[in-house]
């Protein structure tokens, strides 16, 4: 950053003989590595120990003998790559998969799109009650997801949505949100409720970051505000949008709260609806912890390959002027 | 990520004054309020749609228009206090500890390794950087089994630490409090306490950490959200519900299994309590959203 | 503002302090002291979610001053199991009872979760409870895994002044339900008879029962499995013609658009199991008095019979170290006159004990206030509960039946439903095999 090109030289530089490499050896290694071991303790312990066994289980499979009733009747055995293999060509998995890429396509642009949108608004000068409407869409992101979900899912029943109350009222028939052609959106609906006002804060304070002048001179040019919008405050806040996106992308991929909250309400979603899903029900419903570790695994490699390539692409503009 | 843009940006030049002191003379436009007033409606409809239904007893729940209010809101939140000798406000407390306790270690763990990270040069950095990193991809879901076989193995499970514990790293908390600590903590100052003779913790304690406060508030919240909205870890880790958070113990009473009836008028009072303290505070922290890190710019 | 923020985290500190503190202490599981000593006090946790068992429980410990039981309440069946299972593999964390369903026994006894109480005073409680019900907790074997504690033998439950108003009379066989049915509906084209769920695979598998279905089997060494045989086919078409009719509605039961129905009577009637009274006042309180209870129609009307829905047991884990005491406690809390009756009383369940039903159930549940005999009719259905075997998969049968049946029930077609039958043959046999079991 700025700072580092004038601040002054190393104090260690300014030592002298043995003792500088010795106090240089404790100040370079011992002590930012004392002071990141809680963090690095807590990593492995919580983080990487969880991920190797994920890894060990996912090598394994149970075996049985006999009628499998009864003490020592069941063990784990090696069992290669078969559970992978299993994953991999199980046409539940791929259609979860499958699903859940819709899922994204369709609700990524949108709550982005929105988020752009109105953090923009707030940004202009020519909107009121800008700190009222901040507040509403934001206050979302704080309603856990099987709350906002179960909310939802009395909005979408149509025996008890005041939607449908009121469309009969007219004597329209509205269809269900939760038949299987439009669950889809019905889950998207509730991820862009609760998703929309945190990207908004994303975007918007990266918006307030942007010195005025800026603004002042895109105005002296004859720039409209819709102008200033696309052809200044878009690009500066690229990163941020960049950002989002990834963050997004992820979350999309570990969707499970939402469609398991809805799926008692309907027929419409099945419990392998998403990979997470199945991953849940292989563990807990099946009790096969095996399959469900091959599988964890599968997606936390597809996630880090595909956030790894995005980032790739965009890496010089997120991270260039870090270091 | 709230960062990036400053990290880029905001290093020489100054930001903006806030919108309310600019926006006095410009013609406001009836457009954009409305666009904006319709997405604040938008997300305040569940929420309207919630208190209505909290207010009434069981019968109107399933036999009346659902968004108009009724009068039992007084005694759904009584019904529920009385429900097994209050539970549900030790349910509340609970999500405060988890939640609260939860969200300041893991502020304080993750401003100290980012502050490190940012501002000391040693072996291995950037490689532990990248590995901290990587665990954002992770998702819990995942972790919950394998964490869960290891705490019983500790001995652990169905106790307040099996909870609080594996949420304290925070590889996402790490990552911002890096980029605030480069962007806010400006390197002469950390060099003129180690002259004066300062311990490195008492540097970061008493002078890095109060600057980078702003942006510690924006990684708080983010935990206290992240640990409020995980569900599965306390739903594996704990057998005793008077240790459930608040979102383990409705969903319980949501699913009483099939002999019994769902408990909707508690569930739906509850919900609308639960979501009352987080608006309070997010109303309360919600300045530090705003300066967030310009502020800690402007310093640097 | 900083010096607020630095003081609220002092606090919440200090309260976390106080209360992991005090909680860590009482929170373990494990058991300590030894059951040979009789003066040495035994503590007992018992995972249960069965309404205020607790206040059950408060009359043992009362009595029992060495044995200190505490409920520990679950969410459900599914999650308890699901965490019993858990705890077996990571070593510890099991409590010492546990509330059982009886299609999870099997599931439960292959992962080593269920203690042996044969040799324990419960094993002399056999004649406390219908030869169906105990084969369902020794599998057929010498050992005995649970003491029964409730059934759900399975009735049809019906709104009496809905059915006056048409004109109805109460459906014996599945003929005059399928003709009653379609005049329901008719009258109002919003109002079903009743619902196919495909949430609830207890509830099929009790109808499949009724229909002379058993799903597993055991032949030496092997299983076998026999979902997609004529009893379950014929229940399946029958249920796929009426919900193809649109005769009967195919939505899941216990959702909230399905409790809305239950109050503004658009489901005239519900095929449930004894405990419905609890269900239904719960969730319909204000159509008391309005409800009739009547046997479960029946394929040949000469040979009645009905299945189970629901319904469990207590069961003692392999991770107890006090299984002689937990049995002590299981055997009383399920055979022992008074604590039946405070069974019955509290949690409202229908009890497997013979004679603890014949006594405490001597009138009618408030909400059927309007209707004396509710229990001689239950009873009588009791008595007519057909065998039926559980195999060690029954959760991956169960989870096949959510996902077939559900997209059966969307298509609304006949054919659908049998191929859904199929499938669970399928699904269920294929895991079997998968898990390296001997399948026949």
């Amino acid at each position: 950053m700025a700072m580092t090109a004038t601040k002054p030289g190393p104090a260690a530089d300014t030592a002298a003989g043995t003792p500088r490499r010795a106090k240089n050896f404790k100040s370079r290694v011992l002590i930012p590595y004392a002071m990141l071991a809680p963090g690095i303790i807590l990593f492995l312990v919580f983080m990487a120990a969880p991920i190797v066994y994920t890894l060990v289980l996912s090598f394994q499979k149970k075996k049985v003998s006999g009628l499998g009733l009864g003490k020592g009747s069941q063990s784990q055995v090696f069992a290669g790559f078969e559970n992978y293999v299993n994953a991999l060509t199980d046409p539940e998995f791929l259609g979860s998969v499958l699903r859940v890429l819709l899922y994204g396509l369709i609700l990524i642009p949108l709550m982005l799109g929105f988020a752009l949108l109105f953090a923009l608004l707030l940004d202009s000068r020519r909107t009121r009650a800008g700190s009222f409407s901040r507040t509403a869409i934001f206050l979302p992101y704080a309603v856990p997801a099987v709350i906002s979900s179960l909310l939802w899912g009395f909005l979408y029943l149509p025996g008890v949505s005041p939607f449908h109350f009121l469309a009969r009222q007219f004597g329209v028939a509205l269809p269900s949100l939760l038949d299987p052609n439009l669950v889809t959106f019905a889950i998207c609906n509730i991820a862009l409720w609760g998703g929309v006002g945190f990207n908004m804060i994303v975007m918007y304070t990266s918006l307030k970051a942007v010195p005025s002048e800026i603004y002042e001179a895109a105005k002296l040019d004859g720039c409209s505000e819709i102008q200033t919008a696309l052809r200044i405050k878009i690009p500066i806040i690229a990163p941020s949008l960049v950002m989002t996106a990834l963050f997004s992308m992820i979350a999309t991929l570990q969707v499970f709260a939402e469609p398991t909250t809805l799926r008692p309400l309907a027929n419409s979603l099945s419990t392998s609806w998403s990979p997470l899903m199945l991953v849940y029900r292989d563990a807990f419903t099946r009790n096969d912890v095996y399959s469900a570790a091959a599988t964890s695994i599968v997606i936390a490699a597809a996630t880090f390959i595909i956030s790894f390539l995005f980032l790739r692409v965009v890496q010089k503009r997120a991270f260039g002027q870090e270091n | 990520m709230t960062t990036l843009a400053p990290a880029r940006t905001a290093a020489a030049k100054s930001p903006r004054s806030s919108t309310g002191a600019v926006s006095a003379h410009e013609k406001p436009s009836y457009l954009s309020t409305g666009i904006l007033i319709l997405g604040a409606l938008y997300c305040l409809f569940p929420v309207i749609w919630v208190v209505a239904a909290a207010s009434k007893d069981g019968n109107e729940l399933f036999s009346t228009f659902t968004l108009a209010p009724s009068t039992h809101l007084w005694d759904n939140i009584a019904a529920l206090t009385e429900y097994r000798d209050g539970l549900f406000w030790r349910w509340m407390a609970n999500t405060a500890l988890y939640a609260g306790v939860g969200a300041v270690m893991s502020t304080w763990v993750s401003a100290l390794s980012g502050y490190v990270l940012a501002k000391f040069d040693f072996p291995g950095k950037s490689g532990i950087f990248k590995v901290l990193l990587m665990g954002v991809l992770v998702p819990g879901v995942i972790l919950a089994i394998p964490q869960y076989l290891m705490l019983a193995q500790a001995g652990l499970t169905n106790t307040y630490w099996s909870v609080l514990l594996p949420q304290i790293i925070s590889p996402y908390g790490i990552y911002l409090a890096r980029i605030y600590a480069a962007a806010s903590v400006p390197g002469d100052v950390i060099e003129a306490a180690r002259t004066e003779g300062a311990k490195e913790l008492y540097i970061f304690n008493r002078i890095a950490a109060p600057m980078m406060l702003p942006g510690l508030v924006t990684i708080f919240l983010f935990q206290f959200v992240a640990i409020w909205n995980n569900f599965m870890l306390p739903y594996i880790m704990l057998g005793d519900d008077h240790l459930f958070p608040i979102t383990v113990g409705l969903n319980g009473l949501l699913n009483q299994g099939a002999s019994a009836p769902a408990l909707y008028t508690l569930v739906l009072a509850g919900a609308l309590l639960s979501i009352v303290p987080l608006v309070i505070m997010f109303l309360l922290l919600q300045r530090y959203w705003r300066v967030d890190l310009a502020a800690g710019a402007v310093k640097a | 503002m900083r010096k607020t923020f630095r003081a609220g985290a002092v606090a919440m500190l200090a309260a976390a302090a106080m209360l992991t503190a005090g909680c860590s202490g009482t929170s373990g599981t494990g058991s300590s002291g030894s059951a040979g000593d009789p003066d040495q006090k035994v503590e007992l946790t018992y995972w249960a979610w069965a309404p205020n068992l607790d206040k059950v429980v408060e009359v043992w410990n009362e009595k029992n001053p060495n044995i200190h039981v505490t409920v520990n309440k679950q969410d459900g069946g599914d999650p308890a199991v699901t965490k019993l299972l858990t705890a077996v593999k990571a070593g510890s964390g099991a409590p010492d009872l546990i509330q059982a369903e009886y299609q999870k026994i099997p599931t439960m006894v292959a992962a080593d979760a269920l203690a042996d109480l044969s040799g324990t005073e419960a094993n002399e409680t056999e004649s406390h409870f219908p030869d169906g019900v105990w084969d369902s907790v020794t599998l057929g074997g010498d050992a005995l895994y649970a003491v029964p504690q409730d059934t759900g033998p399975m009735v049809f439950y019906y709104r009496a002044d809905i059915f006056e108003k048409l004109g109805l009379s109460v459906p014996t066989t599945w003929e005059e339900y399928a003709q009653a049915a379609k005049a329901v509906h008719a009258a109002d084209p919003e109002a079903y008879l009743g619902t196919f769920s495909s949430n609830d695979a207890g509830w099929f598998t009790g109808m499949a029962q009724q229909a002379g279905a058993s799903w597993w089997g055991v032949d030496g060494d092997a299983w076998s499995v026999n979902i997609a045989e004529d009893p379950t086919q014929k229940v399946a078409e029958y249920w796929g013609g009426l919900v193809e009719e649109g005769t009967i509605d195919n939505k899941p039961m216990y959702t909230p658009e399905w409790n809305t129905a239950l109050n503004t009577g658009k489901q005239v009637g519900w095929l449930s199991a004894a405990w419905g009274p609890g269900v239904l006042s719960g969730n319909a309180g204000a159509t008391a008095g309005q409800w009739k209870v009547a046997p479960m129609p029946q394929w040949d009307a000469s040979k009645p019979s009905t299945g189970n829905w629901g319904g469990s047991s207590t069961a003692v884990t392999t991770q107890s170290k006090n299984a002689d005491a937990a049995a002590k406690f299981a055997t009383w809390l399920n055979t022992d006159p008074e604590a039946v009756k405070a069974l019955v009383k509290e949690t409202g369940i229908y009890p497997a004990d013979n004679e603890g039903a014949k006594s405490a159930l001597t009138e009618a549940p408030e909400f059927f206030a309007n209707q004396p005999d509710f229990y001689d009719v239950v009873g009588d259905a009791a008595q007519n509960v057909g065998s039926f075997t559980y195999g060690p998969n029954v959760n991956v049968a169960f989870n096949a039946y959510n996902d077939e049946f559900a997209k059966a029930a969307q298509a609304k077609q006949k054919s659908a439903f049998a191929s859904a039958v199929e499938s669970m043959q399928q699904v269920t046999v294929d895991d079997l095999k998968q898990s390296g079991f001997t399948v026949k």
